[in-house]
């Protein structure tokens, strides 16, 4: 049987996701009988392969997000949104209340502990930050979703095997949606 | 001498009192409706738009909370079409503030999540509004937090109703409309709260808590509005 060829990726994001993914404990040998974990904050690797599955974690918050999303997108078989970032931007998005400007004079001049000498930082190879956070679903299609703050180890381990499985997983039925 | 009528809701033939809504009969016979605005005690204003149904005869749909039960009534409560608005209102109610369940204190304590697990809510397939909320601390005891507000109005309901302070009431319209304390003033220094707490109790999500707990504590329990007015009734 020909192994699948699984990626998970860390965008806009805390890494909670990819924590709670390595909370399936002793269960990533199951996925590791069925997958190759070909990229991976967790593994080493350059470009984004060709894949079956990608877990996306993180929402898009910049100019380099959306590239590599993109990329994702037209190299993923099944994209999967990764947590409640992904799904609907989460605590990443609650900079999206304010003006990307204030957000930046807030962080890098303003913070009490840069002592009012901070400058935003203007290097050209930083990436650049959109207006607005948006969920991975305004920006390409996704197949799967999996909300969650992050969401729960079994929940990742049912859907991912599921879909190692070619079976599609309906989290609803199986009572395991869980936003927060 | 209230008087009968028959009425049929999902093919179930069911007797029930004329002066009651659509509403009370199907949750009398456990006829799942869901619901946000609707806390029983409270008067029903048909503002979330959760419980409608479809009545045979009409394109139109009804909420079934404001519709008083009919005579040989055929109810609808579950057809795809039903079943495919209560998504849609759903994911608006998500899209149009700001619910961050990770940071909320009604996290795991929540109707708005309850509601969402129930229609099957895993994302939200409209661009969320993300408007700049006030959040009130004003208060000594509570905050009052626009960014969960879903504008169901119980907490209006239950301090005009229940309390009789009127402290609570609705500005603007649409997208914009807000809950304000007297005439959009802080509500620490409202001049008709009593402090009761009743609002918070009705509230169904975290726009409404006591200082006194953090993320994830929320324990709310609106059935005792519900309790209250139950006694109210006997005592009258």
């Amino acid at each position: 049987m020909n192994k699948k060829k699984l990626a998970t990726v860390w965008l806009g994001g805390c890494s909670g996701c990819h924590m709670s993914l390595l909370d399936i404990d002793e269960r990533i040998l199951e996925v590791a009988k069925l997958a190759d974990i070909v990229k991976s904050p967790v593994v080493d690797g350059k470009d984004f392969p060709e894949v079956d599955i990608a877990l996306v974690e993180g929402s898009v918050t910049s100019d380099e997000h959306l590239a590599e999303l993109l990329h994702i997108r037209k190299n993923t078989k099944t994209l999967i949104a990764f947590g409640d970032c992904a799904a609907m931007t989460n605590v990443t998005g609650m900079r999206n209340y304010f003006d990307l400007k204030d957000v930046f004079e807030t962080s890098y001049v303003n913070s009490i502990s840069n002592d009012q000498e901070g400058e935003v930082p203007d290097n050209p190879y930083l990436l650049r930050l959109h207006d607005k956070v948006l969920p991975l679903q305004e920006c390409v299609p996704v197949d799967f979703v999996i909300p969650g703050c992050p969401p729960n180890a079994d929940t990742i381990f049912y859907v991912l095997f599921e879909f190692l499985n070619d079976r599609t997983p309906n989290l609803s039925e199986a009572k395991k949606l869980k936003y927060g | 001498m209230m008087a009968l009528v028959t009425i049929y809701i999902d093919g179930k033939k069911i007797i029930a009192g004329s002066e009651k809504t659509i509403l009370e009969v199907a949750r009398e016979n456990n006829i799942e409706i869901l619901t946000m605005c609707h806390l029983k005690g409270l008067t029903d204003v048909g503002a979330c738009r959760l419980c409608m149904v479809e009545l045979e005869g009409s394109p139109k749909l009804f909420s079934a909370c404001t519709t008083k039960v009919a005579d040989n009534m055929i109810v609808t409560t579950n057809s795809e079409r039903i079943r495919r608005y209560q998504r849609i209102t759903t994911e608006l109610f998500f899209a149009e503030r700001n619910h961050i369940c990770a940071v909320c204190v009604s996290n795991g304590a929540c109707e708005l999540q309850d509601l969402g697990y129930k229609v099957g809510l895993d994302a939200i397939r409209y661009p969320h509004l993300f408007p700049q909320c006030e959040v009130d601390t004003s208060h000594p005891l509570y905050v009052m937090d626009q960014n969960r507000c879903i504008s169901c109005s119980r907490c209006i309901r239950a301090c005009a109703e229940v309390e009789g302070a009127y402290n609570w009431d609705m500005m603007n319209r649409g997208y914009q409309i807000r809950v304000i304390s007297d005439f959009n003033t802080l509500w620490g220094e409202s001049t008709t709260c009593t402090s009761c707490g009743k609002c918070v109790q009705a509230c169904p999500t975290g726009a409404l808590w006591a200082k006194s707990i953090v993320q994830g504590q929320q324990d709310k329990h609106p059935e005792f509005i519900t309790d209250l007015m139950e006694r109210r009734k006997m005592n009258l």
